[in-house]
């Protein structure tokens, strides 16, 4: 027998932790592992040691009632994932024997919850009908916090009016303080705006090894540890991750001393460091703030093999949703949108990068990954009722792409080498079509066929009439027209 | 060609009938192989598609020897495909914003023609926009699902739909009702089926029968019908029942089986028959399904009652390394699944697994299938049951419950009944035991455990439950 008959004791009331292990398992483990720490090798945030299931048994009740969905950081690792809510499914009293379970295993110790706390919390949030972010919810619920790595920690806090680090030796500090919590937190200085501070300890390191430190700030930050410059932001930004960056150092075992130095100039003030050893998912924070941590994606280069071109087919951040791209190897690229019939981007150097949408569940951009992006046009390219076709590669892996209008048939070949694109557009019979080579630039004729396209060159012959000003057209006659794009 | 890494693991399936063999097909070394899709090709060769979009065609996946597997990679990074077949001489796929047919023109291994069938559907640049296409059905159209934006929106036209292909490219919007499928398929009458999953307006995962012009009962994709001119159809009371609501709107087509959320699995999948003649056991004629959070393989028995798809479930196979999404039965016996978790967690804890099953040619002592009666439910076995235990009622125990219908996420097990059951008689042959039974609700899915039912010679049952979906009690 596989499954034991649930029903049975689902029957009898009230439900023990035991009931809660077996609720887990049939309703969570999947996702969050049989062990707590993440299904598939923690690609889904662990319950075991996590903050969230543990103090205020409201926001996991929440979590579990409503689900939860963007970004979120467990024991210093960010997901972006989505939790489906759970409320509907499960009767309250299921719900506390899970929680009473999750919190009294695999190291948690936090307190039962009761069947008639998650009644009351389902009552007050009757109205609520999406996820909940983690933001939300670390609003009413802070999460607990851990031991810092800090300890004996003065902060001292400085008047300070530039977007740059000051030379703390010539100034007088406004204000001395002991912080026993060993964090360091912009909003100990007295003020707002135009202030720096440091804070000195002692940090102490658990075993010999590689360590990381991660740094971010608004505005500025650096640490210093055994009296040396480790990392430091610089200039004046927010502390959202963008800036962040991360210090290596060997480290033996035991006490050193610490130093953080820190500017605000104005707006939002914020700074936040942790450290790791190598290898080690997720952070240890040493301020009350836990920003910068990013995930830990390397990137995964889309690149032509063999040296044949490269297609891809995914959404592409700046085209429409059917975008085809193509990266030769000549290290020129394009994205052609089979909505529009027209390459809207042209860019050099990478094509794409797999993180956005190869990672996860694919919900992060995925913009050109390389430079001297263009744009060209953002319109349909050709008459209303065209069809896209499909397309078809040479031996050298480079695309032609097919439309037809009733029975006209439009072939539009591309292939690369050196620094240029060339570009040939065919019509097989009929009437002239009208191609809409940009409609962001005019074409501006320099010299013989040759002209400025926005920040390239474009160099056309061929059988075709070419309009004056935007959009810039050409009216395609039987025949083949030939479009060499060059970047200045 | 590259030769693929030399181990590969063989197990019996852990907690499944000892009889099937699982085998772990090893996979390009060095690969994301993340499989949606299988196709089956001429001479025994296989094609997969994965999720980031190659193509890989193996050769030696039915062979004796897996250590002797050739991998060639056909076509790279297409739009998530989620459909695959081989057609006179080109892999067909439906990939998110079209059906392709992607063909080697030139015979050098590489495909080198992708013609646009079909991209009469839209798509916004949501993560969760999945397309999950069928095989040809008898007049070679390929049957699209088309999930929800978000699984919980119907953004752009026809998320929410089922949506023929012909094999001139022309769309054909078929039933409205869609929510996030998770497989499509045809079973060995024709007839297509997909798997919808737990979510808004369901309150359990299950397999639904697409008959053509039904609705299948999530409301949200409903206003497209006016592009096509469709009749309009059923909005639903919010927090009622299947069987109340199908009172009120009779193209509203109830899950032909329920599989109840957590107890058959999370998140079901592929949808396969079993057209394997024997090959792959005592199964013929029944339906297989993917399971991807449990990383299993689900059975159902379908049956026709009143006009209407029902049916009970099994646990079948066990212990897949990854969350299942895409199988494929071949005519020899050799059951492909493919399987990823990315996104998605399941049992099984590797990323991604290419696998086969093998039945060993012995029998395992199952139900083999549940039907309903006027008076009850007749099994039958895959082989005689000792008469002493499959005669005495006290074998048996049957609960029952059905789902809130609702525009909330999932739902409760409510309105539970205990049918008694009253007498069992087996037959002469010892193959079928008829139940007779009081107090069964129509609409209500019926649990039913016989742990005490053993064969003539001693042994167990490998499953011993069954959830049968009771739209409709024979007349
Ligand atoms: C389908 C997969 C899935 C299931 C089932 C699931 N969770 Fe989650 N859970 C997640 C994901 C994914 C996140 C992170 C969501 C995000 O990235 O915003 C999460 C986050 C959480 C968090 C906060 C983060 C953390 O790691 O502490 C808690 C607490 C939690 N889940 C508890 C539960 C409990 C209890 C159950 C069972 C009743 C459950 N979950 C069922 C996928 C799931």
């Amino acid at each position: 027998m596989r499954v034991p008959l649930l029903w049975a004791f689902l029957l009898c009331p009230p439900l023990t932790a035991q009931d809660g292990a077996q609720l887990y398992g049939l309703y969570c483990g999947a996702c969050h592992g049989a062990d707590g720490n993440g299904a598939t090798g923690g690609q889904f945030p662990p319950l075991a040691g996590s903050p969230w299931v543990a103090g205020d048994e409201e926001r996991a009740i929440r979590i579990v009632l409503h689900g939860l969905h963007g970004p979120v950081n467990v024991k210093g690792r960010t997901y972006n994932l989505e939790m489906p809510p759970q409320g509907a499914m499960l009767p309250d009293d299921q719900i506390a024997a899970i929680l009473t379970h999750v919190r009294s295993s695999w190291g948690n110790a936090s307190p039962a919850v009761a069947p008639a706390k998650v009644a009351t919390i389902r009552a007050a949030q009757q109205q609520r009908k999406t996820p909940w972010t983690a933001e939300e919810l670390l609003r009413d619920f802070p999460l607990p916090l851990e031991k810092s790595a800090l300890s004996q920690l003065i902060s001292r806090s400085y008047e300070w009016s530039k977007p740059e680090m000051p030379d703390f030796s010539t100034l007088q500090a406004l204000n001395t303080e002991e912080e026993h919590d060993g964090l360091l937190d912009a909003a100990d200085a007295p003020r707002k705006e135009h202030f720096a501070m440091t804070w000195e300890g002692t940090f102490t390191a658990p075993q010999e090894g590689s360590y990381e430190f991660l740094l971010d700030a608004d505005d500025g930050a650096a640490l210093h540890l055994d009296g040396k410059k480790l990392v430091e932001i610089t200039g004046i930004g927010p502390a959202n991750g963008g800036r962040s960056k991360i210090g290596k150092i060997d480290l033996k075992a035991g006490s050193i001393p610490f130093r953080a130095e820190y500017y605000e100039f104005t707006g939002q003030e914020a700074v936040s460091a942790a450290w790791r050893l190598k290898g080690q998912k997720g952070w240890n924070w040493l301020s009350r703030e836990h920003m910068g941590a990013r995930p830990d994606l390397e990137p995964i280069p889309i690149e032509p093999e063999n040296g044949r071109a490269v297609i891809y087919r995914n959404f592409i951040t700046g085209t429409t949703p059917r975008a085809i791209g193509v990266g030769f190897p000549s290290g020129i690229n394009l994205a052609y949108s089979a909505d529009h019939l027209a390459p809207e981007i042209l860019w050099t150097g990478p094509f794409l990068d797999g993180t956005g949408k190869w990672l996860e569940r694919g919900t992060n951009p995925s913009p050109p990954a390389g430079d001297r992006v263009v744009k060209c046009s953002s319109s349909p390219a050709l008459p209303a009722g065209t069809r896209f076709r499909g397309y078809e590669l040479d031996p050298a892996g480079n695309p032609t792409f097919i439309s037809t209008l009733g029975q006209q048939i439009i072939r539009d070949h591309f292939e690369a080498s050196g620094g240029t694109l060339t570009r040939r557009i065919s019509l097989n019979s009929g009437a002239p079509v009208r191609v809409v080579i940009s409609d962001a630039f005019a074409w501006e004729l320099t010299n013989d066929q040759t002209g400025k396209l926005g920040p390239l060159e474009l160099h056309i012959e061929g059988a075709g009439t070419l309009s004056q000003g935007k959009p810039f057209t050409l009216d395609l006659t039987p025949g083949t027209v030939t479009l060499t794009y060059r970047w200045k | 060609m590259k030769s693929a890494a030399s181990l590969f693991a063989a197990s019996i399936l852990a907690s499944s009938a000892a009889d099937y063999l699982r085998e772990e097909i090893p996979l390009p070394p060095g690969e994301v192989m993340e499989i949606g899709s299988i196709a089956l090709m001429p001479e025994d060769r296989v094609a997969v598609a994965t999720r980031r979009g190659d193509i890989w065609i193996v050769e030696g996946a039915h062979g004796q020897d897996l250590n002797q597997v050739r991998w060639k990679k056909f076509a790279r990074n297409l739009h998530e495909p989620l459909g695959m077949f081989w057609q006179e001489g080109s892999l067909w796929v439906t990939q998110r914003p079209e059906v392709t047919r992607i063909t080697d023109t030139d015979a050098d291994g590489l495909a080198d023609r992708f013609e646009t069938i079909c991209a009469e559907w839209q798509i916004k640049g949501d993560y969760h926009e999945y397309a999950f296409g069928s095989t040809p059905d008898k007049e070679g159209n390929i049957w699209v699902v088309l999930c929800l934006t978000g699984s919980f929106t119907s953004e752009c036209p026809w998320r929410g739909w089922c949506v023929r292909v012909t094999p001139k490219g022309e769309m054909i919007p078929t039933c409205p009702g869609i929510r996030s499928p998770g497989g499509i398929g045809f079973n060995p009458q024709g007839d297509c089926f997909y798997t919808d999953n737990q979510g808004v307006w369901n309150g359990s995962s299950s397999l639904k029968w697409l008959k053509p012009g039904s609705f299948q009962g999530n409301p949200t994709g409903n206003r497209w019908h006016e592009l096509a001119k469709l009749p309009k159809p059923p909005e639903p009371a919010d927090k009622s029942r299947m069987v109340t609501e199908r009172e009120r709107f009779p193209d509203l087509m109830p899950p032909a089986v329920i599989f109840p959320h957590g107890k058959v699995g999370q998140s079901p999948t592929a949808v396969i028959a079993d057209e394997s003649d024997g090959r792959f056991g005592p199964f013929t004629g029944q339906m297989l399904v993917g399971e991807q959070t449990h990383s299993q393989v689900q059975r159902v028995c379908l049956e026709k009652v009143n006009g209407l798809y029902q049916g009970a479930v099994f646990h079948f196979l066990d212990g897949f390394q990854a969350g299942i999404v895409p199988m494929r039965l071949a005519a020899d016996g050799t059951l492909f699944i493919g399987g990823t978790n990315r996104g998605w967690a399941s049992r099984g804890s590797k990323p991604f697994t290419f696998e086969r099953v093998r039945w060993n040619g012995t029998t395992p002592f199952e139900i083999h299938t549940m039907s309903a009666t006027k008076a009850g439910f007749d099994l039958t076995f895959t082989a005689p049951v000792d008469p002493a235990s499959a005669a005495n009622p006290a074998s048996y125990s049957m609960d029952a419950w059905t789902y809130i219908y609702q525009s909330e996420y999932g739902s409760p097990e409510v309105d539970q009944a205990k049918p008694v059951i009253r007498k069992a008689t087996v037959s002469g042959d010892g193959r079928r035991v008829s139940l007779e039974i009081d107090g069964r609700v129509r609409g209500h899915v019926h649990h039913l455990a016989a742990p005490g039912i053993k064969s003539t010679t001693g042994t167990a049952l490998v499953h011993a439950e069954a959830w049968y979906t009771l739209n409709e009690i024979p007349r």
